[in-house]
């Protein structure tokens, strides 16, 4: 795929709804990003970043979205255009700023931009959230993309508005978009110019902040009256109108031409979603006496409109309105197309089948045999797998019903069997060491189980230092373990703060982990996961520690999917079948069952274990788990060193 | 433009996280796009952590953009890297018009290896796949791509035996800008993979 | 008899949480998921197995003492206080570094020696106490590890998880030295053995020692290193009634604790068994009533009979006939001890019909009932 800031107006490139969001923001002179990892955000940042340098841009990982969303605002008071982009957890972590800028106003600064990006369905995140009242709530004019071009060109149009109004603008968009790939229509760059300045003598701040920025979205209202991202498709009468917008508007578009209701059927797509352009909207609203609200994932337009509609005069045509209120469109979850088709089939009365019913019958049948479950694991060699087994060993020989906390990132895999099932909770960013901070404060209610708080080390960074501090000032008894593989890897293994690199590529001082902890006082061991001996040992010796306050226990491994782009793998490791029992061991297939690593496998012909050569990292973890001694691990040389030898863990 | 068999085509690449079926798709959406053609690309987790499957729809028309996901029993092709994901694509998007191509090479699931189940057999699996499409091809891309010299050469081995096909309106020379600007150090190796597939897609005709 | 045998699960219910356990590690050297750890019995992991060798080996799960007795002699159970004997002696060892190091006469680790020298086993699964006096399993290869070895912390020692240690196609002939439930343990492998583990047949010497009552792994190693500054302790030793004292030996001097204060760390596990000397080993060994320094031997099979054959005429052992006073004494508590384990068993099951896990003849019992 050709650079995102090819000098190309008028090519189409196939990109995906963040990488247009990224030429977006080129296209309209964007000095500076800031973000913090996030799906489904987090390609926005890095795709500038590839271009920054020879753009003239900033871009920056920031520890967290507040301090992001913080840094962004500092760029845009000296003059230069600038976004924070996050996802929806992000935005929560922000939020107290955000409120408190949108009544200040961006002193004539550059234009200031917030992406929020939503995960309909959870599927990466703790919860699932519709950010979009955030813009009703704090006044902050929001747009949403119904598909990939728009991604490009409201982030472009959005700065002018930015501006324009002297207010932070949001765009809201969803997995679906951010991370799906379609046409995209370049524009004109802008010459690079940029020079900062903070003005002096500007006003800072409003005589009364809440009514100046209720202008603002007064005057942002206007324009979006005229907006080209409001668009009606249909008949001047329809039989049923669709309102519209995001990634609801494709599959509102197909569920009307797989209906075949192109002449029914009419659908009004909203690009500016707050404020709502009611005079729009209710000349649309005469197009029709049903109307039909699809949107993810909660009712924000359908309510929005509908207070609308109750405002007006009492002599007006009162349409019927339907949507997730009549529970024709369900009010959580991602929506496609057979989700629209079925709310209009059961409006209009219409029956629709999908594909032949005998067909259904017969594919049901044999998926009943041929089917599985694949449920989330762990990478083959991950750390957390080593981690997680001594953890699992320490608390059981403990033997006081100790239990784990998990936080956000792959460490969550704690709470399921490919984390043994030692994990108990995972909230939001940093509650792996708070909440386990507040249990740690119940021993004068006689609570005497081991916790061992988890964080990943972005995470540790991002809100785990202030949840420390509060456990060593407060004195809370619990065991924090920071899972350090050296990365903030489920989101993509962006740099954080203890990588040595930036966002940009230059090197950065090391912020040490430890070092922070011992700052505090605080006793830190460090272990690499892969002893599992010591490791074991070390967790029952700093559970049994008595003194009062946490201790910080370090899980020191490099992240295997980044080790393994640099070489292969450490072992070479296979199954001695002579050695290996299969289920006459006696050990109920202890490898496989309990182990479950994705390159050891159960070989139902031999009635052995097996490593799945193509998918095995090579890292030896499960040769130290069989009690037959059956799985052989032996050191690959190159270079005349042993890779085993020298696998980062600090 | 060559034409497309049915507007929109609807095309599903579907394999185990980690195989690099990614890359394979957007080989071909960039083809497409060049070749002037309306293209949504779009991708579906259904487990939510690493291991899980991944699922590419990917969507070609020369009129208009399409959704994302594709609706229920409307795929037209239905590329599968692993043979239950195979069964996985067709129990929720086939129909007796639907067109089949398999890698043949079963990859376990950890619910299996947590021996909570059992691994459907190949050959049952095979059969009903024949059994609910319109035509199966079926394409040893592992296989193939280790005798190529990597395991991962079976994305464009598949690709290969797309055109090969005629499934897709692409030809050799479509592929090569892309081929070229993806893997600018192994683009002959990568050429003999596509051919490979061509062929493999030949011998079955 | 043989009795449906079950797993961990039952394991557990029916032993380790129902205060049966005595530690004996067969359990854990059968499996990996079940780990000897500060006193208890940990299981790492669940196991899913309806049937398992943990069930199977553990002494404490049903076992039927006469068809034990005729795996190891070909004779039911005897009802003799002693169990099965050939012979009964008094012996010390002629080597003066070994009576230092060891516990009473040396027999144990002189007899262990010699059959290592001799050939008849190769290695042997003993009992070693690290530097800070945790007793552990150790498989022994030469005689230096033997001598290691030598002499008693008196704590419970899960010693059968060496079982586990020791390879499945070793050229080990095996010897263990082992209190009354191990040996119990290792006979009932010895009837039924194992599957893919070490052969038990090439277990060529079974020494079992005098055993009243265990001390507390964990209680009682909290009590010592409170009391004392374990890595300078050369030698534990009770030595024998009436003296009534429990002697830690550094190097300059004794410090010595009463019985009664070290008996309220006594495993109450103990009380639950009938066996004071040991009853299906080759060879049980303990100590000498009254007098430091010697071994009450009491020989049981040919094996033992030619190993302390072998021992006299290498002059490796000094042997005497035990005093008849002695013998007597000795029986009485053997007996005593028996009398006390049934009516506990009767007291914790709440039933004269039910023994929880002893398989006992009738006559027996009614001749323990008096």
């Amino acid at each position: 795929m050709p650079d995102i800031d090819i000098d190309a107006p008028g090519k189409t490139l196939l990109l995906m709804g963040n990488e247009a969001i990224a030429r977006g923001a080129l296209e309209a002179g964007i000095g500076f990003i800031a973000s913090y990892p996030g799906t489904p955000s987090s390609e926005i940042l890095p795709t500038l970043a590839g271009v920054a340098k020879r753009r003239g841009i900033y871009a920056e990982w920031s520890v967290n979205e507040m301090v992001a969303m913080m840094v962004a605002t500092g760029a845009s008071l000296g003059g230069v255009r600038a976004m924070a982009t996050m996802k929806q957890n992000g935005t929560n972590v922000a939020m107290d700023f955000i409120a408190t800028l949108t009544q200040r106003g961006l002193r004539g600064g550059g234009g200031l931009l917030l992406v929020n990006c939503d995960d309909p369905g959870q599927r990466n995140s703790p919860n699932e959230q519709d950010t979009r009242p955030v813009a009703k709530w704090l006044d902050i004019p929001l747009l949403e993309p119904g598909d990939f071009q728009e991604a490009k060109d409201m982030t472009k149009w959005l700065f002018d508005l930015s501006e324009e109004l002297d207010t932070l603008c949001m765009l809201r968009c969803v997995a679906k978009i951010s991370h799906t790939r379609g046409n995209v229509k370049l524009n004109e760059l802008p010459e690079k110019e940029k020079k900062a300045r903070f003005e002096l003598d500007r006003l800072g701040r409003p005589v009364n902040p809440h009514a100046a920025v209720h202008e603002k979205l007064d005057k942002a209202q206007e324009k979006f009256e005229l907006s080209p991202f409001n668009r009606y498709v249909g008949p001047d009468k329809a039989d049923l109108l669709i309102i519209t917008c995001g990634g609801s508007w494709l599959h509102s578009q197909e569920a009307v031409r797989l209906l075949k209701l192109e002449d029914k059927v009419g659908i009004l797509k909203l690009g500016t979603l707050w404020p709502l352009p009611e005079k729009l909207v209710v000349q649309h609203l005469g197009k029709s006496q049903r109307i039909l609200f699809v949107e993810e994932t909660d009712p924000f337009v359908e309510r929005s409109v509908m207070e609308l509609a109750a405002s007006l005069p009492p002599d007006s045509l009162r349409p019927i309105f339907y949507g997730k209120r009549s529970g024709h469109v369900p009010a959580y979850g991602e929506l496609n197309p057979d989700s629209v088709i079925r709310a209009i089939t059961k409006i209009m009365g219409l029956t629709y089948e999908s594909r032949d019913a005998d067909y259904s019958k017969k594919v049901e049948a044999a998926v009943k045999s041929d089917v599985v479950v694949r449920i989330g694991t762990l990478c083959p060699g991950c750390p957390h797998r080593a981690s997680y087994w001594a953890i699992k060993n320490a608390l059981k020989l403990d033997g006081r019903l100790g239990f784990a906390t998990a936080d956000n990132g792959c460490i969550s895999a704690g709470l399921g069997p490919a984390g043994f099932y030692v994990a108990k909770t995972a909230y939001a960013m940093g509650s792996g060491a708070a909440v386990a901070d507040g249990l740690g404060k119940l021993g004068q209610f006689g609570f005497d189980q081991p916790v061992l708080g988890g964080v990943g080390d972005s995470t540790f960074y991002h809100a785990g230092i202030p949840a420390l501090l509060n456990a060593v000032w407060n004195k809370s008894n619990f065991t924090l373990i920071v899972y350090d593989n050296n990365a903030t890897a489920m989101t993509g293994f962006q740099p954080h703060p203890g990588t040595g690199m930036t966002a940009m590529g230059d090197p950065a001082r090391e912020v040490s982990i430890e070092a922070i902890c011992r700052s505090m006082g605080v006793r830190v061991e460090i272990c690499d996961p892969f002893d599992l001996e010591k490791t074991t040992e070390t967790l029952l010796d700093v559970m049994k520690d008595e003194r009062e306050g946490p201790r910080v226990v370090v899980m020191r491994r490099e992240c295997e999917l980044i080790r393994a782009r640099r070489e292969g793998p450490p072992y070479d490791v296979y199954v001695d079948t002579e050695k290996c029992l299969g289920d006459s061991c006696g050990c109920d297939r202890l490898c496989t069952r309990i182990l479950r690593c994705p390159g050891l496998v159960w070989d139902e012909e031999a009635g052995k274990s097996k490593i799945d050569e193509i998918i095995c990292s090579g890292c030896g973890l499960c040769a130290d788990i069989c009690p037959q001694g059956a799985i052989i691990r032996e050191p690959v040389v190159t270079q005349e060193r042993e890779i085993a030898e020298e696998i980062p863990g600090r | 433009m060559k034409e497309l068999i049915k507007d929109p085509l609807n095309l599903i690449i579907i394999g185990v996280a980690g195989q690099g079926n990614v890359v394979t798709s957007q080989l071909v959406c960039d083809a497409l796009v060049r070749e002037g053609y309306l293209v949504t690309f779009g991708q579906s987790y259904p487990a939510q952590q690493r291991g899980g499957s991944v699922i590419n729809y990917i969507r070609i028309s020369k009129e208009i953009q399409c959704s994302p996901i594709i609706p229920e029993g409307r795929a037209d092709v239905i590329v599968a890297m692993e043979p239950v994901e195979a069964m996985r694509m067709l129990a929720q998007f086939g129909n007796p018009d639907v067109i089949t191509m398999v890698n043949p090479r079963p990859i376990q699931a950890i619910d299996i290896t947590g021996s909570k189940a059992k691994y459907p057999g190949l050959n049952k699996v095979m059969e009903d796949i024949k059994d609910l499409s319109a035509k199966t091809w079926v394409i040893n891309a592992t296989e193939e791509a280790q005798e190529l010299g990597n395991a991962i050469m079976a994305n464009v081995i598949l690709v290969g035996a797309l055109v090969g096909c005629g499934l897709l309106p692409l030809e050799r020379k479509s592929l090569e800008p892309v081929i070229e600007e993806r893997f600018p150090r192994a683009f002959e190796l990568n050429m003999a993979a596509f051919d490979r597939g061509v062929e493999l897609a030949r011998e079955q005709e | 008899m043989d009795v449906k045998v079950k797993g961990s699960k039952e394991l557990f219910d029916e032993v380790i949480n129902k205060g049966l356990c005595t530690l004996c590690g067969a359990c854990a050297g059968a499996c990996p998921y079940l780990v000897p750890y500060k006193g208890r019995i940990v299981l790492l992991d669940n196991c899913t197995l309806t049937e398992g060798q943990c069930y199977k080996y553990c002494p404490r799960t049903y076992t039927d003492m006469d068809a034990i007795s005729q795996q190891v002699f070909g004779a039911p159970y005897s009802e003799d206080e002693l169990g099965t004997t050939k012979e009964v002696l008094m012996v010390r060892s002629t080597d003066a570094g070994i009576r230092e190091k060891a516990q009473y006469g040396g027999a144990v680790t002189t007899l262990v020696s010699l059959a290592m020298a001799e050939g008849i086993i190769n290695s042997a699964i003993l009992t070693r106490t690290t530097d800070d006096k945790t007793p552990k399993g150790f498989l022994a290869r030469s005689k230096t590890a033997v001598l290691e070895c030598a002499g008693s912390s008196y704590m419970a020692c899960p010693v059968l998880e060496s079982y586990n240690h020791v390879p499945e196609y070793s050229n080990h002939r095996l010897g263990i030295v082992a209190v009354p439930c191990q040996v119990l343990a290792v006979s009932k492998m010895k009837r039924e053995p194992p599957q893919n583990r070490f052969d038990v047949n090439n277990i060529k010497l079974v020494i079992g020692l005098f055993c009243t009552w265990a001390l507390s792994p964990d209680g009682f190693h909290q009590f010592l290193t409170e009391n004392l500054n374990l890595p300078w302790v050369t030698k534990f030793d009770i030595p024998p009634p009436p003296a009534n004292r429990f002697d830690a030996y550094t190097a300059s001097g004794r410090m010595s604790f009463s019985l009664e204060q070290v008996r309220q760390f006594t495993m109450p596990t103990c009380a639950y068994c009938l066996d004071m000397t040991s009853e299906f080993a080759d060879i049980s060994i303990g100590s000498v009533e009254g007098t430091e320094g010697w071994n009450t031997v009491i020989i049981r099979t040919d094996t033992g009979a030619e190993l302390m054959e072998m021992a006299r005429v290498k002059a490796k052992l000094e042997i005497d006939k035990l005093p008849d006073e002695n013998l007597a004494h000795l029986k009485e508590a053997a007996l005593l001890k028996k009398k006390r384990a049934l009516q506990e068993i009767i007291k914790k099951s709440g039933d004269e019909k039910n023994l929880l896990y002893l398989g006992l003849s009738q006559s027996l019992i009614d001749r323990l009932m008096v």
